[in-house]
């Protein structure tokens, strides 16, 4: 990752933060939406993408996020809630994470899903702390003193945290503790005779997922000002993955494109539903549109828009410069395949 | 007695989760894939055989010609798209089917809407005294017909020479293909027949609690079911299915009032919700942890 | 001896893969491990190499009992290996390859902070000189595993496994899947690095001209055991090695 790639990036985040800091409510909901399903893809995408650790359980780490940061924010903590939210839930991501030291993959998923289910059950009973059902209020976010007045204030805040998270995970690629990462997707087998410490491999990333993740949960709470178990239901694990799989497993920038599309999918059909006499069928349609997607993604380019766009540029480069781009959508795609589940 | 009440009504609804579980585990014994969609072929054959049983159809009729869709919808799945993937990654596998589920959920919603539909009388109505106990007809032809059929496909997977050649080519592809069983053909079949059995799980469900978009959950239901059976074994599935529909009615109708009764003595906690849903999930961990390969699974195949 | 393998074997479910087998190199040696398919010789250096736990027998090196101890113990005291396929590794760089064997000893590894920070470009620049120059790979320090040719790759693993400064290296199949030409390249890369580094190598390899240009002694294993033991030239002349390879003639 070169110093341009850091100084493009930074231009982008600061372009998205002065639109949405001089538009109206709609636009700016629009850009912190995608900022902070960006940050749940980018801590995702470590997870699965790098380090090849399946997992159901993204949406009720993000509601543990949420409820975190929410109740330390009406108790006064500020700025604090969201570091809080980031290191609860990831301890919560390492819990989820120790079966996976000794399961296989397809088992680990399934206790994943277990996971997602009796947390979000625990958001629902647990009233005292939670408030039900029905969803706990949060005031808004306090920083160095002063609440948070608007949302185009929320959306500088979000694109900022978006822009150092994926800073922070793109530096951690780059260090020995990320390159592990990707040999224990790859094989852990190799990784072992490599003499790299897979239990503690793993350990890192579900931390360091779950930190993210919880981030993701505290600006999700402090912009919907409500905490509600069902927003965190498996749907929005569904969602996160869908968007590291449109975006490109293993491609951090690929989350936050990810993150965009599936974001603004829906809002592009609901205005084309406008257009159309059946307005009844909008959100079938919308639903049809987005299972549809995920599949014909998954079947026709699986590497994702990243690797999809690249393709297009390197054959634009010329014929052997497509040769090499091709070569990589056969080899990187190896981890694990449908016969290894077994 | 309210714990025989429990049980009935328990084994009852556990047929028909066998019923799915035993098409997930199927899928999975020769693709290797868990089937998310299962939930969704269940949804889809309560609609279809709504809308034959609309259209007309003597009820015996609709139910079969809508469990023959149905085997056409999951061998059309497997041709279509599963085959495509043999490559791919299981996460890239597993998000295809659940895309497939939402894919089918929306367009259930498209059709027949999103609210709750009453499911036209299949059996007649009334019911039996068993020693004290009010079984309605509808309860007892849904167990006997998912139990039924959860059975004959076993036998039928065990005993015929089609069963063998399933059987051969989930264990061992290659060496199935080497002595000239067409593999492929096999999954398409093990598709057909689990799609099927979905299909027919989804619309005893709807003649026991009414047509709605929420059928489709029991695939999720369905994965304690595999867990605790073991994720290879049919027999398993059985087992387990009628295990977890009992643990889910005594829970429901046992554990969730004295557990509310004890919090509230204590906390300020009103209800425990839905226990009865996610104490199959704890069942799972537990599962997991103890002995991960379930009841009936072999030793070996899913530790690290 | 430096290593000293004695009684080593292990079975399979019925079969006995590896069966009393014994095993010597010396400081500094290039011993070939060669032998019909399925004579056991990759169980073997899996064996000794920590990724599976034989039934029975005995094997030290330098004194210390190593077997029973994983691949990260065994890198902690100096014995690394290659491995016979060649993963690719998504989008990682040779360099970043090496320096996942380098992260391997605790001597070699580079700090946290300054990868993190991306100040560590001074030791890209020392691994290049000491590990890439020699390999021929100075070039493509920067480029993507997967954009080099298979030669290539195998003499990534290598450096890699030479990034923690072995004292015993295991080469499993280091020339499969090159042209002659390439593997008797690769043998003198061998012998080359085995005269900088001062390592021992133990080399299972099927190519016998690259085993007879690059080896000082060799292991012949047939049916899980050693059947002989000598010089190339010796082995070459040997007549139950002839009889187990060409078969009764």
């Amino acid at each position: 990752m070169t110093t341009r790639q850091i100084l493009l990036a930074l231009a982008l985040a600061i372009l998205f933060a002065a639109i949405g800091y001089n538009s109206g409510r709609f636009w700016a909901y629009l850009i912190y939406a995608v900022a902070i399903a960006g940050i749940g893809a980018l801590s995702l995408n470590l997870l699965i993408g790098f380090c090849g650790q399946i997992t159901f359980a993204q949406g009720a780490l993000i509601g543990v996020g949420a409820y975190s940061a929410a109740i330390a924010g009406n108790a006064g903590w500020g700025g604090f809630s969201l570091l809080v939210a980031g290191v609860v839930t990831a301890l919560v991501s390492l819990l989820i994470g120790l079966p996976a030291l000794r399961l296989r993959g397809l088992y680990f998923a399934i206790s994943t899903l277990a996971a997602q289910f009796i947390l979000v059950y625990f958001f629902k009973i647990l009233q005292p702390l939670t408030n039900g059902v029905s969803g706990l209020v949060v005031k808004p976010l306090t920083l160095f003193g002063r609440p948070v007045a608007n949302d185009q204030e929320y959306v500088v805040i979000c694109i900022a945290i978006l822009f150092l998270s994926w800073l922070f995970l793109a530096r951690i690629t780059r260090t020995d503790m990320g390159r592990a990462f990707l040999v224990v997707r790859e094989s852990e087998l190799v990784a072992r005779g490599m003499g790299i410490d897979v239990s503690r491999a793993k350990a890192q990333a579900f931390l360091l997922s779950g930190f993210f993740a919880g981030i993701c949960g505290a600006l999700f709470a402090f912009t919907s000002r409500l905490a509600n178990p069902e927003a965190f239901e498996i749907a929005l694990s569904v969602d996160q993955t869908a968007m590291i799989i449109v975006g490109g497993l293993g491609s951090l920038t690929g989350s936050i494109v990810g993150a965009a599309f599936v974001t603004l999918l829906p809002e592009a059909i609901e205005r084309l539903g406008e257009f159309l006499p059946v307005a009844g069928l909008v959100s079938a349609f919308r639903e049809m549109a987005f299972g549809l997607l995920i599949i014909l993604f998954l079947l026709l380019e699986p590497r994702g828009l990243v690797a999809f766009v690249r393709r297009l540029a390197a054959r634009r480069g010329g014929k052997a410069n497509a040769l090499a781009a091709r070569a990589p959508a056969k080899t990187s795609n190896r981890a694990v395949t449908a016969q290894d589940g077994r | 007695m309210i714990a025989l009440q429990l049980a009935i009504s328990g084994i009852a609804t556990g047929s028909v989760y066998a019923l799915i579980a035993l098409g997930i585990v199927l899928i999975y014994k020769c693709s290797g894939v868990v089937n998310f969609a299962q939930g969704a072929y269940a949804m889809l054959g309560a609609y279809v055989t709504y809308a034959l049983l609309k259209l007309g159809l003597p009820a015996l009729l609709a139910v079969l010609v809508g469990m023959a869709l149905m085997a056409l919808a999951g061998m059309a799945t497997e041709r279509l798209i599963l085959r495509r993937m043999l490559k791919a990654q299981i996460v890239s596998v597993m998000m295809v089917t659940l895309g497939l589920l939402i894919f089918f959920r929306a367009f259930c919603l498209a059709i027949w809407g999103p609210d709750q539909i009453a499911f036209p009388q299949v059996f007649p109505s009334g019911s039996i005294d068993f020693a004290g106990i009010f079984i309605t007809y509808n309860y007892l032809a849904a167990f006997a017909l998912a139990t039924t059929l959860s059975v004959a496909f076993l036998l039928f997977y065990r005993h015929t020479s089609i069963g063998l050649m399933q059987r051969c080519a989930a264990d061992n592809p290659r060496a199935a293909l080497a002595i000239g069983i067409h593999v492929s053909n096999q999954v398409s079949i093990a598709w057909a027949a689990s799609a099927a059995l979905a299909g027919l799980g989804g619309a005893l469900l709807a003649t026991l609690g009414g047509l709605s978009l929420n059928i489709s959950d029991i695939g999720l239901i369905a994965f304690p079911v595999i867990v605790v059976g073991g994720l290879e074994s049919l027999a398993g599935a059985l087992i387990a299915g009628f295990l977890l529909g009992m643990l889910e009615a005594f829970t429901e109708g046992m554990l969730s009032p004295a557990i509310e009764e004890f919090l509230r003595g204590f906390t300020t906690i009103q209800s425990v919700g839905a226990l009865q849903q996610v104490i199959p999930y704890g069942l799972l961990v537990l599962m997991l942890l103890v002995r991960p390969q379930g009841i009936f699974g072999r030793a070996g195949t899913e530790r690290v | 001896m430096s290593l000293s393998v004695r009684n080593l074997s292990i079975r399979f479910g019925g079969v006995a893969a590896v069966s009393e087998m014994d095993l010597d190199v010396g400081p500094g040696e290039i011993v070939g491990l060669i032998g019909p398919n399925g004579a056991g010789k990759t169980t073997f250096i899996n064996c000794i190499a920590g990724v599976n736990k034989p039934d029975m027998g005995e094997a030290s090196w330098k004194g210390k009992p190593i077997l029973g101890l994983t691949p990260a113990a065994l890198l902690r005291l100096g014995v690394a290996r290659t491995f016979q396929s060649v993963v690719s590794l998504h989008d990682l760089t040779v360099l970043d390859v090496i320096k996942l064997g380098a992260a391997a000893h605790a001597r070699h590894k580079g700090g946290f902070a300054a990868q993190f920070l991306g100040s560590d470009k001074a030791r890209d620049q020392e691994l290049c000189e000491t590990l890439l120059a020699p390999l021929n790979l100075a070039d493509v320090a920067y480029s993507q595993i997967q954009t080099l040719s298979y030669g290539q790759r195998k003499s990534v693993d290598l450096a890699r496994a030479l990034a923690c400064e072995p004292e015993l290296l295991y080469l499993d199949e280091p020339v499969a899947g090159l042209t002659l030409q390439e593997g008797l390249n690769m043998g003198a890369v061998i012998r080359s690095v085995r005269d900088r580094f001062g390592c021992s190598v133990v080399m299972v390899e099927h190519k016998m001209d690259v085993v007879m240009a690059t080896c000082e002694r060799i292991t012949v294993m047939a049916h899980g055991s050693r059947i002989f033991e000598g010089t190339p030239a010796e082995t070459q002349r040997d007549p139950e090695v002839r009889r187990v390879y060409l078969g009764d003639a």
